[in-house]
């Protein structure tokens, strides 16, 4: 079971993974710390736009993978909307109560959880495993034991896939049939993990095995197939992400789209 | 120094009794080809290991020697060619053991190319993944890799294990090749195709002690009938078995009851098409092998037939009244058995089988014990289905499926990797269920198998079923594609 996906290369793709990592670590601990709607409100479209512009991959394809945050979306700002605390009533219908705090409150959830979800996939979507890991091995210098493990683990996962679909043929053949609610998701659990975990135990062993038969021991003193650095397209970046910074606060401050400045203070 | 050698060896699992090896004293001299052989347990791979160094250096068994000699400069290939790659693509992983070593990276580009030629992988895009390879090129990848190790000793554990015909021969082809000034131990129970590159055989026998060590030529006439009995696949062991079997095939039961019929029916994977059958049937009595190469369909063809895979077309199953009760009247035997074990113990998996039928728990008791007496597996009634070795959990798999006395078994490779003892006991086993008017289904890469059982044979290419013999009535047929213009592949 083999998922491959067709996309051009953008810049986002060429820039060096370590230094995104950084960034967008950075950028999410930045937006923890922003209360402001409209600031989030702009990172938003930014990123959509960026999103949508710029990974190099077909616009359906994007659309089917951001159709969860939607969902993520929806919820989270209906709920804190309507359990959210506050004083001035905005709207009241039974026991539907939506207060004005809640709302914008809500409101500002809903745009954080789109934007952490969009910056995830766009880190996702633009970087190879393998790049970032060697890339961390040279940049961050991160021990070539956990890099290989990471590498080796994720060369796993298809293989696990298709075990799995394989292992669902297998019980369907012999007539399995699994029981109604709790109880079944609990006998599923216990019919799909153990031979699967048990097969993965042992092809990571072997793995291992192989990988210091080939001579790997996980010394940092190494020379890299892959040689990452940094080029013009990581200058591009930060001046992209700069700008793109201070346009989002510029017009944040120019033409807000909610008249509150902090939704902590409500 | 290019010696390998092993003095006085000790090796004492935890939780076994006795030891595998005892005093066990084993020199190779530098350049020789050694096969070692023994029946399954006598501990060969794990001596592979020991005298390679990764016991106890990567595995930690306990052993005990009063000298040791290993190579300093070695390769290993082991059995299972989805297991020794810790890369995506072919180049990413010789360029991973070319990192190991220390390698500068403007030479690793020209270094893979070579080595890739050197074992016969002469790739467009050296960045393909590994994956999308056959086997027997999986496994002459992982040869290019010890051979950027510039190994002295070459260590071999059942290469060619887990390929077909063509991948075992292209692999032997290839350390012919590559291997000539090198040392090479093999452990490998399909001996046909390395005869003529060894020059040593060293015969263990089931607690690790050397029976022989003498020229393939001696060991072949001279101990032929332990290499029977430890279930290696010598030269001639087909030649017998075709002697001791009396009689061909002869369908039983002429009443050519059709229990299978297709029309214009396609199995679908990924939503592309990929088996197209245009007029087939199936009668009672049947012994159909389907054969063909890699990646023709003939697996999918069986799971099209199971419904496991989307279809189309026109399937009859005149025997089935309705959908459930396909599983009951149809069996099939996966390649991997692990994958169609649902309980804890031997026992439970054949009452398992056995539900619907409502027996009493006496019948049941007795009808499972019955079964297991006749797939060599009472010694085992306790025991986890996982426990088994590979053979046992066979011929488990088979008395599951068979316990219930389906009217079709689908087999999909079933003796591919097991020994000749294996082999031969399965076969015998079908043979049996066959005769009693079973009819049987089986995808084979074995023409000897083939040639000896089946009563029809259908070969597949590219998703078609081109050719139809049956062997019986002498008679062929082509099978003329009618949905022809909808391409397979």
């Amino acid at each position: 079971m083999a998922i491959e996906l067709s996309y051009k290369k953008t810049f986002l793709h060429h820039i060096n993974p370590s230094m995104k990592f950084i960034i967008f670590v950075g950028l999410f601990i930045g937006l923890l710390l922003i209360h402001n709607p409209n600031i989030l409100f702009y990172t938003c479209i930014g990123l959509l736009l960026v999103y949508f512009l710029l990974t190099g991959y077909p616009f359906v394809l994007l659309l089917l993978f951001a159709s969860p945050f939607l969902i993520i979306f929806l919820s989270s700002t209906i709920t804190m909307m309507l359990f959210g605390e506050g004083q001035t009533t905005l709207f009241q219908y039974g026991v539907i109560h939506v207060t004005e705090e809640s709302f914008y409150r809500g409101i500002h959830l809903g745009m954080r959880s789109i934007v952490f979800g969009l910056l995830g996939l766009l880190f996702a979507l633009t970087t190879r495993p393998v790049s970032m890991f060697y890339s961390m091995m040279q940049q961050l210098k991160l021990p070539p034991k956990i890099a290989y493990s990471f590498m080796t683990a994720i060369r796993l996962l298809p293989m696990i896939a298709e075990e799995f679909s394989h292992l669902k043929k297998g019980l369907k053949i012999r007539g399995m049939e699994y029981k109604k609610g709790i109880h079944g998701f609990y006998q599923k659990i216990q019919l799909f993990t153990i031979p699967v975990l048990a097969q993965s135990i042992r092809r990571a062993y072997r793995i291992a095995i192989a990988m210091e038969a080939k001579q790997f021991t996980g010394n940092r003193d190494r020379t890299f197939y892959y040689q990452i650095g940094f080029t013009r397209y990581d200058t591009y970046f930060v001046i992209f992400l700069l700008a793109t910074l201070l346009i989002t606060f510029y017009m944040s401050e120019q033409l807000p789209i909610l008249q509150v400045k902090d939704v902590l203070s409500l | 120094m290019s010696t390998i050698a092993i003095e006085k060896l000790r090796v004492k699992f935890p939780e076994e009794e006795s030891f595998l090896f005892k005093d066990f004293s084993l020199s190779i001299r530098k350049g020789e080809k050694v096969l070692i052989l023994g029946p399954s347990g006598s501990g060969k791979s794990t001596l592979l290991k020991i005298l390679s160094g990764l016991v106890p250096k990567s595995m930690e068994i306990p052993i005990k020697y009063t000298s040791r000699e290993i190579s300093n400069s070695w390769g290993f290939v082991f059995q299972d060619p989805d297991s020794q790659f810790c890369m995506p693509y072919v180049d990413e992983e010789l360029g991973f053991v070319l990192e190991n070593l220390g390698i500068p990276h403007d030479q690793m580009k020209e270094l893979l190319h070579r080595y890739l030629v050197e074992v016969g992988l002469e790739l467009e895009d050296v960045h393909i993944k590994i994956e999308r390879l056959s086997g027997g090129m999986k496994q002459r990848l992982a040869i290019a890799c010890i051979l950027a190790l510039q190994p002295n000793t070459i260590f071999l554990d059942e290469p060619t294990a887990m390929l077909d015909l063509e991948g075992t021969a292209q692999v032997w082809e290839t350390m012919q090749r590559v291997a000539r000034d090198k040392t090479v131990i093999i452990v490998e129970h399909k001996i046909e195709h390395v005869i003529d590159f060894i020059d040593r055989v060293v015969l263990l026998d089931e607690k690790g002690n050397i029976m022989m060590d003498d020229t393939p030529k001696v060991i072949f006439e001279q101990s032929k009938q332990k290499l029977k009995e430890f279930g290696i696949w010598y030269p001639s062991v087909w030649h017998e078995y075709r002697h001791a079997k009396t009689e061909i095939n002869q369908p039983i039961n002429q009443s050519a009851e059709t229990l299978m019929k297709m029309e214009d029916f396609i199995g679908y994977h990924h939503k592309q098409p990929k088996i197209e059958v245009s007029n087939v049937e199936i009668k009672k009595g049947d012994w159909i092998s389907v054969t063909g190469e890699n990646g023709a369909g003939k697996s999918t063809l069986l799971q099209a037939i199971m419904k496991l895979i989307k279809t189309n077309g026109k399937i009859d199953y005149p025997l089935v009244k309705n959908h459930s009760d396909l599983y009951q009247r149809i069996g099939y035997v996966f390649q991997n058995p692990e994958l169609q074990f649902v309980e804890n113990t031997v026992y439970e998996e054949l009452a398992f089988s056995l539900r619907k039928e409502k027996l009493s728990e006496e019948e049941n008791k007795k009808k499972i014990e019955a079964q297991l007496k006749d797939f060599h597996l009472l010694n085992e009634i306790h025991k986890h289905p996982f426990q088994l070795s590979t053979g046992q959990m066979k011929r488990l798999s088979l008395a599951t499926v068979t316990i219930t006395s389906p009217d079709i078994l689908l087999l999909d490779e079933p003796t591919f990797g097991q020994d000749a003892r294996n082999t031969f006991r399965i076969l015998e086993k079908l043979t049996r269920l066959w005769k009693e008017g079973m009819t049987i289904v089986m995808v084979t890469h074995d023409p000897m198998i083939t040639e000896l059982h089946a009563t029809i044979v259908w070969q597949i290419k590219q998703g078609k079923i081109i050719h139809i013999r049956d062997k019986v009535n002498l008679r062929e047929e082509e099978e003329v594609g009618q949905v022809g213009d909808r391409i397979i592949l």
